[in-house]
């Protein structure tokens, strides 16, 4: 029989999960924590909520949980349940994860290549695909073909966005602009640079205020 | 002239591939875009002799031990034939060589080239070259008139040129032919052919005909055509005998003519359709070796003996040879009836020749009349050859008007047998695959590999549950497998030395031994199996199902009336498959046969046709998870089984409406109806997963193809019918003494009833009345009740007058069944408990039963819903409106009250027995009766006149008492 974890572990602050650690992070260290601060395990906690298919190789009626009902799980039949549910299967032997349809090497290589040659953010194939790449690959690299194209692709997706992200940042401070908008964002993305800039432009008001 | 067609080999790469018989007709020599000329023995030497002429060989020709090749560095070289020794080089142009060609006698060789030049060259002196100029494109093909004055040849330039040869000059050029650039953009390579012997006509392939020029006045004197050519000819050639011409086509069409009669008398097409570029004859003219561009060599043989016979005179004048031969040409047609007296005949005829001819001849009319009465060729023929000797002998030897017709073929065109669909096991891939999946079913997945490396079988279970993976060493070449949660059962056909085999991996045996295995009987094959709950079935090469326990005791065998298609078990039912009868047009006649091995073994489907779409074939079949018979054809659909309508088959889904493209397919691994899912891999372009990646599962839902579901009406009764027919099964288990899911039934039926207050609203609201009374009729008498209250407040009186009739109806027949169980049932104990043979099993499945029955005893009273659709008795309709007017229902119980089986049969039969024995007094009548009664059988004992309403409450009583 299989055993269910009911409750979720909270995210450890200390647990970084992604490896693109924010530039400023020294930096911000040495200043007292803000409520917007976001930490990246946070992030990875959220993300755990996103659905993912599986094929389970155990047999349980429904269970009733309180963020929803999950199930019936029938032996060989795909079913979604949330990642965090899939990879504690997973490290249990208890299933086999089916990738989203978007970690496939094609689709991310076509993104890769639309990236690059936009110069906006392009839509993002998942608002979770860093912190769920990383997951899965971490936890499930056997259940998914050419893990490491993946890994690898992704990542140039990330490094992409990321460049793209501190030369607005750039401009934006450079042309002295009130505000910016900026479209298809993924949440792990603005918690990388949020911090940083916040803090870098209250330094340069108090800067500019004692200049003048 | 029925010849055989060889199948194609392979000869050379793929490119202008030529052929041709050596002087002998031993061997067929061949070269092609490798460079290599062959030498082949026959048509089915493996290791021919080769010699390497060069990078490409483009022609050869071959005479009197000497090979003649054009090969690709602009050369004709000579090779000694069969050593294959070079024997110098013929003569050089700027560009390769197309075509080389001896003639007649083999002392000259012509060559054309791509430089738009042809030289003949003396062989035994290359110094002696003569150059005929005047092509303005590369030259296709040339040919020598058999006396040598003469030579011919075709260009891209469109041109047929004749030339003289001695003065190189043109005599005649016809524009003929399509122009082009090049050899290899031409749209037939024009291989000429001067007929041998007198060289009186010269064929010229042009487009779809080929035109016969005289020689001497070069006038086109006619054309030979074949309405199935639609191809450009790409080479002609003469018989040695100069009788018929062969032509090869674009397209692979082989079209052989009498000259003489202007008539088709082989047609013969290529297997794959590619272009013939190059044919030759056997020297005794009973074969023809042609190959094609792909570099493939194939072989007409037995090509009609009326072209032997012709050959063997060659040297003959014409005029005799056509006279002789059509004499020669009968008694050949009479020769197919071969008897031996006519092989004598055909004997003294070749002695007769040149002797006796005309001794001869009237030998043969003799035996031809003779034969009359035996010839099955047609007596068509027969006549045709009386006039055509009527015409030889008033002396018309240029075209005997009414030569021989050698008959085409006949052409059957009446509706084809479909080749039978081999055996397979549902839910494997083609067993050619070197990796497959042997089995994928409910229980789990068993993959073979069959490559180098590895001849293995992995089993892997849904569940981990069950039992771990397996991986097993297919040492044995296991082909066939079946998986349960007992075991593993696996096959493996026959080879020289051992026997079919079967194996069966019991691992959920309680003792040590986890295996057991069985050998065949020698000539038997395993042609497909299955496992049930406690069996496995084998079904063999000779029509025979053999059962054993799954523990591997032997049990029951039983024939087939045709070979199994395949099989499927589950419990205790077993579901064969095989070939009923020959189908025809591509369909395919199945038969069913359902078994059931339960306590009381018995046959539920014996043998009914399988309704398949049309032009399609089974490729799965099986049981849902709840044990409804289930099958997949190759269209698509999905039936299942109505056990409800008589064990009919409903199309439940098909799974191609919802396959985006024509190549798609969903390969089904598994049908379940609670909930309604169809478990099927999605391929792409294919029919058959690969094993790797590892597909996944996708589910489809069912849809009953009713009609107009687009509106609402039609959906629902298509979520209605659906819902009746998914939950067929509860019946059906509860009658084989499964426990079902009470629950789940209730809430199908209470699904099922709110339809039909649905259909019932919407009927309403479309002032459909009298449908409305349809519905209600299927409706349980609570919800009628709630029928009716819905009809008043939308104030339709009148329906719900009606309603309430057939509310008290359902109500009365409520009652009627409540009473009436105890009573039957306790009449039917007493009188069919004696006589029945009763074993320990027997009362222990009984008590078990009871038992059951006890401890669910209290819902049917409670939940009304149980009861079944069933069409109610109409006789008793005025009865219960009478009874509705006196308005006491008390009443009209008593009066309803039935009487027992035996009462009602008594009534039917007290006259007969009165009859019989006037003189009985009232109890002793009923004596009588009894005894006569406990006689009868069940269905005997039901009075006519209320067998209808015995029946329903015999099958009430049967569904929750057996």
């Amino acid at each position: 029989m299989v055993s269910f974890v009911t409750a979720r572990p909270a995210p450890q602050a200390a647990g970084t999960v992604c490896s693109a650690v924010p530039v400023g992070r020294k930096f911000l260290n040495t200043h007292t924590k803000k409520q917007t601060d976001m930490d990246p395990s946070e992030v990875e906690f959220l993300a755990e909520k996103e659905m993912v298919k599986i094929i389970p190789n155990f047999s349980l009626d429904k269970v009733f949980l309180i963020g929803g009902d999950l199930g019936p799980f029938n032996p060989g039949l795909p079913i979604d349940v949330p990642v965090w549910l899939a990879l504690n299967l997973k490290q249990r032997q208890k299933c086999r994860i089916i990738p989203p349809e978007w970690m496939d090497v094609e689709k991310l290589e076509e993104m890769r290549d639309l990236e690059r040659k936009e110069d906006m953010f392009t839509p993002v194939p998942s608002p979770y695909y860093m912190e769920l790449t990383k997951l899965l690959l971490n936890h499930a690299s056997d259940n998914i073909p050419k893990a490491d194209e993946i890994r690898t692709l992704v990542k140039d997706i990330w490094d992409t966005r990321i460049a793209k992200l501190r030369l607005s940042a750039d401009s934006f401070i450079s042309q002295q602009e009130a505000y910016a908008k900026l479209d298809n964002l993924t949440l792990m993305e603005i918690n990388t640079i949020r911090a940083f800039l916040l803090d870098t432009l209250n330094c340069m008001y108090k800067l500019r205020s004692n200049v003048q | 002239m029925p010849c055989e067609r060889k199948p194609m080999r392979y000869g050379h790469s793929e490119g202008h591939t030529e052929v041709c018989f050596d002087d002998t007709g031993r061997f067929i020599v061949t070269c092609g875009n490798d460079g290599d000329v062959r030498i082949w023995e026959s048509l089915d030497d493996d290791d021919p002799k080769f010699i390497t002429v060069g990078e490409k060989a483009y022609s050869l020709a071959l005479k009197n031990g000497k090979l003649v090749t054009a090969s690709s560095n602009n050369t004709v070289q000579i090779h000694t034939f069969p050593d294959g020794d070079p024997d110098g080089i013929l003569t050089r142009f700027t560009t390769n060589a197309t075509h080389v060609t001896f003639n007649s006698i083999g002392s000259r060789v012509a060559a054309g080239s791509s430089d738009f030049m042809v030289k003949v060259v003396e062989v035994s002196d290359s110094s002696q070259q003569k150059t005929l100029r005047g092509h303005e494109a590369p030259v296709l093909s040339v040919t020598f008139d058999p006396k040598d004055d003469f030579l011919a040849s075709a260009s891209c330039d469109g041109s047929v040129v004749v030339w003289n040869i001695e003065e190189q000059t043109q005599v005649i050029s016809w524009p003929l032919l399509q122009k082009s650039n090049d050899v290899t953009n031409a749209k037939s390579l024009c291989r000429l052919a001067w007929q041998p012997g007198m060289g009186k006509f010269l064929a010229v392939p042009v487009e779809t005909k080929v035109h016969l020029y005289e020689r001497g006045s070069w006038d086109h004197v006619s054309t030979l055509s074949d309405d199935l050519l639609t191809q450009p000819i790409n080479v002609v050639s003469w018989s040695p005998c100069g009788r018929f011409l062969a032509a090869g086509s674009v397209g692979g069409l082989l079209t052989v003519w009498d000259v003489n009669s202007k008539l088709c008398v082989e047609r013969q097409k290529h297997e794959k359709g590619f272009t013939v570029c190059s044919l030759a004859w056997h020297p005794s003219g009973s074969q023809i070796a042609y190959t094609d561009t792909e570099g493939c060599l194939g072989l007409l043989d037995g090509l009609g003996t009326s072209t032997q016979v012709a050959a063997k005179k060659p040297a003959k004048d014409y005029d005799d040879l056509f006279d002789d031969d059509d004499d020669r040409l009968m008694d050949e047609g009479l020769s197919d009836t071969k008897s031996p007296a006519k092989k004598a005949v055909g004997w003294d005829d070749d002695d007769d020749d040149f002797l006796v001819p005309a001794t001869g001849r009237v030998k043969n009319r003799g035996a031809f009349l003779d034969d009359e009465n035996s010839l099955d060729t047609g007596s068509l023929k027969l006549g045709q050859d009386k006039f055509g000797d009527n015409n030889d002998d008033a002396g018309s030897s240029v075209a005997p008007a009414a030569p021989p017709v050698a008959p085409l073929r006949p052409v059957y065109e009446g509706p084809m047998p479909t080749p039978p669909q081999k055996a397979f096991q549902p839910g494997s891939s083609p067993a050619h695959l070197t990796h497959r999946f042997m089995m994928w079913n409910f229980v789990g997945i068993v993959r073979g590999y069959n490559d180098e490396q590895d001849n293995a079988i992995d089993v892997e279970f849904h569940d981990t549950a069950v039992h771990h993976a397996m991986h097993l060493t297919n040492s044995l070449g296991h082909t066939m497998a079946d998986l349960s949660q007992e075991g593993v059962l696996l096959a493996c056909p026959s080879t020289e030395e051992l026997a079919s085999k079967l194996q069966c991996l019991h691992f959920s045996s309680w003792d040590t031994n986890k295996e057991w295995m069985v050998d065949l009987p020698k000539g038997e094959d395993a042609r497909a199996l299955c496992l049930g709950q406690g069996w496995a079935a084998v079904a063999t090469s000779t029509l025979m199902i053999r059962l054993f326990s799954i523990g591997g005791v032997q049990r029951e065998l039983f024939s087939l009336p045709g070979p199994v298609v395949c099989m499927a078990g589950h419990g205790e039912q077993l579901l064969v498959v095989y070939h009923r009868a020959t189908g025809f047009d591509g369909e395919q006649a199945l038969g069913v046969q359902l078994l059931q091995f339960s306590r009381k073994k018995r046959q539920l489907i014996s043998g009914e046709p399988l309704p398949l779409s049309q032009k399609s074939y089974l490729s799965w079949l099986g049981f849902t998870a709840e044990g409804t018979p289930c099958y997949v054809d190759s269209n698509g659909m999905v039936r299942m089984l109505n056990r409800s309508l008589g064990n009919t088959w409903t199309p439940v889904c098909n799974t191609r409406e919802t396959c985006k493209s024509k190549s798609d397919h969903y390969w089904v691994v598994g049908v379940h109806e609670n909930p309604q899912q169809l478990r099927c891999i999605p391929c792409k372009g294919s029919r058959y997963p690969p094993t790797l990646p590892r597909p996944a599962v996708a589910i489809l839902p069912f849809k009953l193809p009713l009609c107009q579901t687009t509106t609402e009406k039609g959906q629902m009764e298509e979520q209605f019918w659906r819902s009746v027919l998914f939950h067929n099964h509860y019946s059906f288990l509860s009658s084989s003494g499964y426990e079902i899911d009470e629950d789940a039934q209730n809430l199908s039926q209470k699904e099922q009833q709110e339809l039909l207050m649905k259909m019932f609203a919407l009927s309403c609201k479309l002032e459909r009345e009298f449908r409305c009374v349809e519905l209600a009729e299927m409706m349980t008498q609570n919800v009628v009740t709630l029928a009716i209250r819905y009809a008043s407040r939308s104030r339709r009186m009148a329906l719900a007058q009606r309603l309430s009739e057939i509310a008290l109806e359902k109500s009365n027949q409520m009652q009627e069944e409540e009473q009436e169980e105890p009573e039957y049932s306790s009449t039917r104990r007493t009188s069919s408990g004696q006589p029945r043979v009763t074993n320990i099993l027997d009362n222990m499945m009984s008590s078990k039963k009871s038992a059951q029955l006890s401890s669910s005893g209290g819902k049917p009273s409670k939940s009304p819903v149980l009861k079944p659709l069933a069409p109610k008795p109409k006789t008793k309709v005025p009865c219960a409106e009478s009874v509705f007017k006196q308005g006491s229902i008390s009443r009209c119980l008593c009066a309803f009250r039935p009487k027992t089986g035996f009462q009602l049969w008594l009534e039917e039969n007290r006259k007969s027995i009165l009859a019989d024995n006037p003189d009985l007094e009232e109890t002793d009548v009923i004596k009588e009766a009894m005894g006569r009664f406990r006689t009868l059988s069940t269905e005997e004992r039901l009075p006519s006149t209320c067998k209808d309403s015995l029946k329903f409450y015999v099958g009430v009583h049967n569904l929750q008492f057996s």
